[in-house]
């Protein structure tokens, strides 16, 4: 049997835009007659790299371990995206001073935190000391503590080191707890805290690749689906043999996803992903938007938050609804921005439908994604139309021409963006991607820089209709919303989109079978997120590392 | 949801200081001027004055004809944007017509800041249908000199990272987002807060009967044992990685160890870099941070610096000139002359001045701190507009301590010579010894002797 997964809607475009999206998914009825659950020989990992913990993982490391005032004085050296992930800069970037100074001025500040509270640092103990050179308690600590933040047991030598430095402070202040604290410290420093080593062994069936141990594989889950490190408990039954087969992780994550710290880690991926995490540091002129505050910018990205969780989490549904809701999810504050009455006795986020002549629907049509994709003076289109391209669709903008003339001619005057970007879509240097991004944000300009709605700009009524080359016919928000939720390449987008994030690369060409399967579980669960989680998770290429070459 | 992200804000040294009152000393005898000689023109123990370098960078580049000025030779004039330099003419070679052979027309921005700054061809990360990205191909010239003036006479910091504004294009891969690079792979984050540069400069010092000084150093041993039993089992490109990592750890513990710097300490800057009103402070920082230039010099802190005025692309306003529009927008969108560009570039030239005007007024024995540097200054492009890699804006400023042409000319290449000649030059001037610099279209082995004295 071959299922042919073919979208050929992109074939007319001369772009280099499409996604390769014809594919194939290969005969699973095994050629080589291999054991259940051995991939087949085509399937060829990307090698494995360290991952430097991300900001806001180290951050709920640190919490998880030390506690919440040990978290409140840690700070992280700043993410670096590439291909718009912070995890593909994290597995890709070296860091240098400035970085490793960082790493220490916030080991220190974490580890004084931490000894001052005590409580988790007592509950890591086990032991009384008997005095502030006492080895053995330290050695107690050092080997419980080290085995939570190296995500595996110490060996005897680094155990060894530790009391080292842990004795040497000791006796300099003469106290136990400097000698923790510096333990503590020295534990946040090592490149065995900071980064994730997930390199596996080999692989008995094919040498060309590896699968992850069961600590490695406790790692990857807790850190993809909580965005922190895998609890005490959970390392026990990696060493147990829980997470050696892909039923074993399926079970493991439905369990995580069930934890309020899975909706929390789903936030922040999107707040990644959509950039809702930049919203409150937006800047938009003051003068043409003085009510655009960052108490109001939190609102509106609690908005798309809320609709993520509502239909991840709460109604565990077809999750293509986010790009065609009719309804949405205000605060009080919003509910005034947008001009709906908050219901009496509520707190929080409610749902409600918006009114109908605002044509919102979806996504695209939350304030804070018009906020974000816009001019800090005004809409964009390009912005808009290129964050659907690039966010939504998974499809690569090409590079804008050189030793081209791309300004607008002089004393020109357009009315509306519209007329204005015509310049460049008619230009045939130009609309090779303007012609791809802006008529998607032609079917927002109903919605000015902070998402307010509009039917006229300077005195000439909008026209939010709009043709594309490979999406058809846009009428306004709800044409472009469902236009994209029943987009195939919509989905595909998804999957990939928390593929890249959760491996830190773009998927290679000998995953890319592999990742098919994941389109097929979440097609078959009728598009909920949940479901597509566990599927990735227990798929192979999540398992499974590439060697080098 | 609390648990998004970790606050950006000032480290914990910079606030406990704050609490603390600061330096309130005024600036003494810089470090150097008690080690020269009685003539002032060579240290006590015949060694040469020390050389720095300085890149300065700004995005989106120029205005031709308000720009490149029609003589060639000494008298060249001043026109609108390069007007702000007239205080400091003398110490100014402008380059014109040049061509930027590193970035050959792939992807605007990232041709013309990855080619200019470092002579390799930015390696583009192939997106597979994810956004693009890109990163150097070589470390930056300024990273290339860093190493050179370590291995002859190191100093506290290898090297200091600078920035102004804070509106940088991060969704297109480390070549737009940071000026400086040790190699493909190691972007040099860059500091946006003076008083956090401050920090970096005076921070680290630790009172000798302070036992946490020689804890620390401890605690970095061990951490670099830790690492060095973790390479044997990495590939190589986590070897690379690790290495860098490894390289930091040393600096730091170097630093560690360190003994204050001879010079008294300056009080710190009282700017933080947080916008006003939502406008970004812009030359108030950069003059802040050409203050602190001067001082890591004075005190020989650091001999290279680099300084990223705004970012390629990126969103910077500048609202001074009565914009409420970013500069990148208002180079494709703005019709006509486009004035508001042009009052961008005049602005950022005023910012380059005022450095060049501070160095030029602190004396080092019989020179001043312009006499001692060389100061590469450009852009990404030729115009905004156009995306151009030839005739990219470029300035060489700075006596290199008697290397460079005094008084300063305009030259006009004829022949649109590559512009890694020009970092050839100025490597130079570090190490006479230099044949090349970048690699493939980029290569240079050829300096540019009309700058040179």
């Amino acid at each position: 049997m071959r299922i042919i997964i073919g979208i050929t809607l992109l074939a007319p475009f001369a772009l280099g835009l499409g996604l390769g999206c014809t594919g194939t998914i290969g005969d699973s009825e095994g050629v080589d007659a291999l054991p259940p659950g051995v991939p087949p020989a085509s399937f060829a990992p990307a090698p494995a790299t360290m991952r430097r913990l991300l900001g806001r993982q180290y951050r709920n490391t640190i919490e998880d371990l030390l506690g919440e005032a040990a978290a409140l004085a840690a700070e992280a050296p700043s993410d670096v995206s590439l291909n718009g992930f912070d995890s593909i800069g994290s597995a890709q970037l070296s860091i240098g001073l400035n970085q490793v100074t960082g790493y220490e001025d916030s080991a220190r500040a974490i580890a004084a935190a931490a000894v001052a509270e005590r409580t988790a640092v007592e509950a890591l103990m086990g032991c009384e000391p008997s005095g502030a050179d006492d080895a053995a308690c330290f050695r107690s600590f050092v080997e419980r503590f080290g085995r939570l933040a190296y995500r595996r047991s110490l060996t005897s030598e680094e155990a060894d080191r530790l009391v080292g430095v842990a004795l040497a402070a000791a006796e300099a202040y003469d106290s136990f707890d400097s000698g923790l604290e510096y333990a503590i410290a020295t534990v946040l420093q090592s490149p065995n805290f900071i980064y994730r080593i997930e390199l596996g062994e080999t692989d008995p069936h094919d040498e060309g690749r590896r699968v992850l141990t069961g600590t490695e594989m406790a790692s990857r889950l807790s850190y993809f689906l909580l965005d922190t490190t895998p609890s005490e408990t959970l390392l026990d039954r990696a060493e147990a043999g829980d997470l050696d087969d892909a039923e074993g992780v399926a079970a493991v994550a439905r369990e995580m996803l069930e934890q309020p710290e899975a909706r929390a880690t789903m936030g922040a991926f999107y707040g990644e992903l959509f950039k809702l995490r930049d919203i409150e540091g937006l800047v938009k002129d003051n003068e043409l938007f003085p009510d655009f505050t960052p108490e109001l910018a939190a609102s509106m990205r609690g908005e798309t938050l809320a609709l993520v969780d509502h239909l991840a989490f709460e109604e565990d549904t077809d999750f293509r609804v986010i790009f065609d809701a009719s309804f949405t999810f205000v605060d009080p504050t919003l509910a005034t921005f947008y001009g709906v009455t908050y219901p009496e006795g509520e707190t929080g986020f409610v749902k409600v439908s918006l009114p109908e002549e605002q044509e919102r629907a979806g996504l695209m049509s939350h304030a804070a994604m018009l906020s974000l994709q816009a001019h800090s003076d005004g809409s964009s289109p390009t912005l808009r139309g290129k964050f659907v391209r690039e966010s939504i669709l998974c499809q690569t903008i090409p590079a804008p021409p050189n030793d081209v003339e791309t300004s607008l001619p002089p004393d020109a005057e357009y009315a509306t963006k519209k007329e204005k970007l015509q310049q460049h879509m008619d230009d045939p240097s130009c609309n090779g991607c303007h012609r791809v991004m802006d008529p998607i944000g032609f079917a927002l300009e109903g919605f000015d820089g902070m998402g307010r709605h509009r039917t006229e700009v300077n005195g000439v009524v909008l026209d939010i209709t709009a043709e594309t080359d490979d999406l058809g016919f846009l009428d306004g928000p709800a044409g472009l919303g469902s236009v994209l939720a029943e987009q195939p390449n919509a989905v595909r987008c998804m999957v990939r989109n928390f593929f890249r994030h959760a491996v830190a690369h773009v998927e290679v060409d000998g995953e890319k079978a592999a990742i098919e399967k994941i389109d097929e579980a979440f097609s078959t669960s009728g598009y909920r997120l949940k479901e597509m989680i566990v599927a990735l998770v227990s798929n192979e290429a999540f398992r499974y590392v590439g060697v080098e070459r | 949801m609390s648990r998004f992200d970790v606050k950006k804000g000032l480290s914990r040294r910079t606030v406990l200081r704050g609490l603390l009152g600061g330096g309130t000393v005024a600036l003494g005898l810089p470090m150097l001027e008690a080690m020269l000689n009685p003539n002032g023109d060579r240290l006590a123990n015949g060694a040469e004055l020390p050389v720095r370098f300085i890149s300065w960078f700004w995005g989106n580049g120029k205005k031709n004809d308000k720009w490149n000025p029609d003589t060639a030779g000494v008298d060249y004039e001043l026109k609108e944007q390069l007007a702000p330099l007239a205080p400091v003419k003398s110490y100014c070679s402008v380059l014109t017509n040049f061509d930027n052979k590193a970035g050959f027309g792939r992807r605007g921005h990232h041709d013309g800041v990855a080619g200019f700054f470092s002579g390799h061809p930015f390696i583009a990360i192939d997106p597979n249908g994810a956004n693009y990205a890109s990163k150097f191909g070589g470390p930056s010239i300024d990273q290339v000199i860093a190493d050179i003036i370590e291995a002859k006479s190191p100093t506290y910091l290898k090297s200091l990272q600078l920035a102004i504004s804070k509106r940088v294009t991060k969704s297109e891969g480390p070549t737009l987002e940071f000026l400086s690079h040790r190699g493909p792979d190691q972007p040099m984050q860059q500091t946006f807060n003076p008083m956090a540069v401050y920090d970096q400069l005076f921070g680290n010092f630790t009172p000798q009967d302070d036992p946490s000084g020689e804890l620390r150093v401890r605690m970095l041993d061990a951490v670099n044992e830790d690492a060095k039993t973790l390479e044997k089992r990495l590939g190589a490109a986590d070897k690379l990685r690790l290495e860098a990592h490894l390289e930091g750890l040393s600096e730091l513990r170097k630093q560690i160890a360190a003994l204050p710097p001879a010079c008294t300490q300056p009080p710190a800057p009282g700017q933080d870099n947080n916008d006003v009103n939502g406008n970004e402070p812009l030359a108030e920082v950069a003059r802040a941070m050409s203050d602190l230039i001067v001082v890591a010099f004075r005190c020989d802190l650091t001999r290279v610096v680099s300084l990223q005025h705004n970012g390629s692309v990126g969103g910077t306003v500048f609202h001074m000139t009565g914009t409420t529009t970013n500069m990148h927008s208002l180079s494709h969108d703005e019709p006509g002359d486009q004035a508001h560009v042009n009052g961008a570039v005049v602005q950022c030239m005023e910012s380059f001045s005022y450095l060049l005007e501070q160095l030029m007024n602190a004396s080092e024995g019989s020179e001043n701190l312009l006499d001692q540097s060389v100061v590469l200054c450009g852009s990404d492009c030729q115009e905004g507009a156009n995306h151009s890699s030839k005739d990219q804006p470029a300035i060489v400023a700075g006596r290199g301590g008697g290397a460079l042409r005094h008084p300063g000319i305009h030259y006009r290449s004829d022949n649109q010579q590559n512009t890694s000649d020009i970092l050839l030059t100025l490597l130079q001037v570090f190490d006479p010894s230099a044949t090349s610099v970048g690699s493939a279209e980029g290569l240079s082995t050829n300096a540019l002797s009309a700058i040179k004295s």
